[in-house]
């Protein structure tokens, strides 16, 4: 009963916690704007007339996709450098956010999107020409 | 080609809605394109000095999947915390089945605290990362300011009776609403009237969503439309005369229908044919249908040379109720012009009450032209 009581009491200030967390959303302005967040709750069937919900998904959302951008810009970084010419050049080094970086990053979150090496004129492309079936 | 053209529109239709040319969509991306730039990694360096090292461009493809992602997971989100709503009884989700949504989401990769079984959702990790996340990156609003549906156009407001000073044309109309151009101008009066008819329903239901705006529009355009058929300047401003929708109802009772008025009366050749091969044709059995609709043509004609200009009042005395007889016969080839000539006369070309009504009386006639025949 004690534990229960204590329990209680650690969830009555959690939920202060949540409370004050989404009034503070209130100040905070997320990047991705609430209108289309709410579209797209909208869309899936989700709609909420409180402004905080909606502002604490976008939050969540703008948490997961730096937590992606960050992924990639470690793997941009992490690659090797190219043969460097003068000393100055390599830490000119442009960070560009590529396709290959982007599906390692995203591929620990169990997003693939792995980019076909080649692309083929019809399936049987490339396979031995006495195993192909006509 | 037009099968290619449909097939390319339904083709369309199936494509991913997210698309490079949907507002939504570039809206996403450019607050992806926001998000990714704020992005930093700190690096530090031999001099103790930090050094952020951000992107500096993207490859386009690049944003393009990490938009379409985004998209993907607040839709997630919407369906999982509907999901959880919808199993707690609830129809509107709350901040707690948002709590379990992100959880779920987020169990791929882990967050403090997952392990306990009986864990709070307030106190749940992933509230506490997001709230880290808010404390620790800078705050970076969106670059533009998306414009609230329905949007003004600036549409100039026609100046009130009030703002005018003028007179007032009439005791019932307020004068908050907008002035009359002047009696002076007539011509330019129905234009105007449209567009302040318009810009009415602008000011009383700015804020309704876009279908609802438009039934309005369209439902006053449609009675600015009755106005200017009535040439009418005081309607516009009066309110609508009522709602059809809230008169009462109408009881059923018989209607005191008006006699119809009898086409023109045809020549008296085409009666004396159309006499002769009746007498002929009482025994035979088949007819074909546009015959059939002749025949009481034929008779119509006969009864009113019997009346003259008392036609009508002879039709509505003859309306007794008597045996339907139907003639059925074979036609001479002679009265294929007349046959054609009482089409165009009488029942095809008429109104379809008319029709009716006149197909009753001619019914009702075969069986007294008979006898007056024989």
């Amino acid at each position: 009963m004690n534990h229960g009581q204590q329990s209680g009491e650690a969830k009555q200030e959690d939920d202060a916690a949540l409370t004050e967390f989404l009034a503070s959303l209130m100040d905070y302005t997320p990047t991705i704007p609430d209108d289309l967040v709410e579209h797209y709750l909208a869309k899936s069937g989700f709609q909420c007339p409180d402004v905080r919900l909606i502002r604490l998904v976008a939050v969540a959302t703008q948490k997961f996709v730096a937590d992606v951008a960050s992924d990639a810009l470690h793997h941009c970084k992490a690659r090797p450098a190219p043969v460097v010419k003068d000393k100055k050049q390599q830490k000119d080094k442009r960070l560009i956010l590529t396709m290959e970086d982007l599906s390692k990053a995203l591929c620990e979150y169990g997003v693939n999107v792995k980019h076909p090496e080649y692309f083929a004129d019809s399936p049987s492309t490339g396979i031995d020409p006495a195993t192909r079936e006509e | 080609m037009t099968n290619g053209g449909n097939g390319e529109g339904g083709s369309q239709r199936k494509k991913n809605p997210s698309r490079g040319n949907d507002f939504p969509y570039a809206v996403a991306r450019m607050a992806v394109a926001q998000i990714c730039e704020s992005v930093e990694i700190s690096t530090f360096q031999e001099s103790h000095s930090r050094e952020g090292a951000r992107f500096s461009s993207f490859q386009e493809s690049a944003l393009e999947r990490l938009t379409d992602v985004m998209i993907q997971y607040i839709q997630s989100v919407g369906k999982m915390t509907q999901f959880y709503a919808n199993m707690g009884g609830r129809v509107e989700g709350n901040g707690l089945d948002i709590v379990q949504a992100l959880e779920d989401l987020g169990s791929g990769l882990g967050f403090s605290g997952g392990h306990d079984v009986e864990r709070c959702l307030a106190d749940s990790g992933v509230v506490k990362d997001i709230i880290r996340f808010t404390g620790e990156v800078e705050e970076v609003p969106f670059v533009y300011s998306l414009p609230r549906f329905p949007f003004n156009r600036g549409k100039r407001r026609a100046p009130s009776f009030s703002e005018i000073g003028g007179e007032m044309p009439d005791e019932h109309i307020p004068v908050w609403l907008p002035a009359f151009p002047g009696t002076k101008m007539l011509k330019e009066v129905e234009e105007s009237n449209v567009e302040k008819v318009e810009g009415e329903v602008k000011r009383k239901e700015n804020g309704l969503s876009l279908p609802s705006m438009q039934q309005s529009v369209d439902v006053d355009r449609l009675k600015v439309q009755k106005s200017m058929d009535q040439e009418d300047v005081q309607e516009p401003a009066e309110e609508p005369e009522g709602n059809p929708f809230l008169a009462a109802p109408v009881w059923v009772s018989e209607k005191n229908v008006p006699p119809v008025l009898c086409p023109s009366e045809p020549t008296n050749e085409e009666v004396s044919i159309g006499l002769v091969p009746e007498k002929q044709t009482n025994k035979s059995h088949h007819i074909p249908p546009l015959e059939a609709h002749a025949l009481p043509g034929m008779i119509n004609d006969e009864s009113r040379l019997g009346g003259t200009d008392d036609g009508e009042k002879t039709d509505s005395a003859r309306t007794q109720r008597a045996l339907l007889r139907f003639k059925i016969g074979t036609r001479k080839a002679s009265m294929c012009w007349t046959i054609k000539q009482s089409l165009k006369d009488k029942g095809w070309f008429l109104e379809d009450g008319d029709k009716r009504e006149k197909k009753v009386e001619r019914e009702e006639k075969l069986e007294t032209i008979d006898t007056d025949v024989n």
